[in-house]
């Protein structure tokens, strides 16, 4: 399960479930994003992770995808969604990234999360200051632009930055950060 | 049936509530912890909980565990829902005095499936 294809699917799949189950949202994957990340994200909901492996799972959407979500998830309609939704974003995430590493559990030892965090604005950048590797997964909802993407610290961060190249680029946009390019634009 | 859901996220209270009165369940109370569902317990009798494992102040196991030692409470049935899916976890849960255990994410039908199975037991 070390090999990225593996890991992109595995978190592909499991945002799927998440979006299928309780939002009866399909979600269709977008075409692959090739080189450095630049793309319009509003809500950036994170979920750490640590134990056998270390890292983040980032929900990036855009406000009106993150609103939809939140409608759909309370049950209230559209035009009445306010505060509620970086909670719900924040709960998305927590479920992405839980069930992304109780996958993983399965085939290997178990990774512990952390509680969720949101970013909500019109101009942020999120940046690591380790070497990482991120990988993305973008997908269509209805229209509107999702991803969700995967990043990656620890000694496995050179192997999976040689290992991400064209077989990864089939499922999800991914590219390895070297400290002096961590930050990223999404 | 009476209802109580523990949860720190309100989302998530909500969520569960949504999908309790979908079920036709309408009688739900709610409370952000453990220390406040035991609060909630005491004031209005519930006939099933539906709690989270982590939260502040008293998790879901510590919550379970004050439940059962209670003899007012300790025969209520107790469902848990969490991401938490490995199997020990699952095990620390039945242990504390958890009834049964739903992984998130779920769908109306689990937990409708679940309530049914906790009633029986």
């Amino acid at each position: 399960m070390s090999a990225t294809p593996s890991l992109l699917s595995t978190l592909r799949s499991a945002t799927e479930e998440v979006f299928d189950t309780m939002l009866a949202l399909p979600l269709q994957l977008a075409p692959p994003v090739p080189g450095h990340l630049d793309v319009a994200a509003h809500v950036a909901a994170a979920v750490a992770f640590a134990g056998h492996r270390r890292g983040l799972v980032v929900v990036h959407s855009s406000f009106a995808a993150a609103r939809q979500i939140t409608s759909r998830m309370l049950g209230i309609p559209l035009h009445e969604v306010a505060g509620e939704m970086p909670d719900a974003m924040g709960e998305i995430a927590n479920m992405v990234a839980g069930t992304f590493r109780n996958r993983l559990a399965a085939v290997e030892p178990a990774s512990d999360v952390s509680v969720p965090m949101i970013t909500v604005g019109t101009d942020f950048s999120i940046v690591y200051p380790a070497p990482v590797f991120r990988a993305r997964c973008p997908f269509d909802m209805q229209g509107e632009p999702l991803s969700v993407e995967l990043i990656l610290t620890g000694n496995e961060v050179g192997s999976l930055q040689q290992a991400a190249g064209a077989s990864a680029m089939h499922a999800c946009g991914s590219e390895g950060d070297t400290p002096d390019r961590a930050g990223v634009r999404c | 049936m009476r209802f109580l859901v523990v949860d720190d996220s309100s989302t998530m209270r909500r969520i569960i509530i949504n999908t309790l009165n979908r079920l036709g369940y309408t009688d739900c109370q709610e409370a952000g912890n453990g220390r406040e569902g035991l609060d909630a317990m005491a004031a209005n009798p519930v006939d099933v909980v539906i709690t989270d494992w982590n939260m502040p102040e008293m998790n879901g196991l510590e919550f379970a565990r004050a439940v059962r030692a209670n003899d007012a409470t300790k025969t209520v049935p107790i469902l848990m829902v969490s991401t938490n899916a490995a199997e020990s976890d699952i095990v620390a849960a039945l242990k504390a005095g958890v009834s049964n255990y739903v992984v998130k994410p779920f769908t109306p039908t689990t937990i409708k499936d679940k309530i049914e199975a906790v009633m029986r037991a």
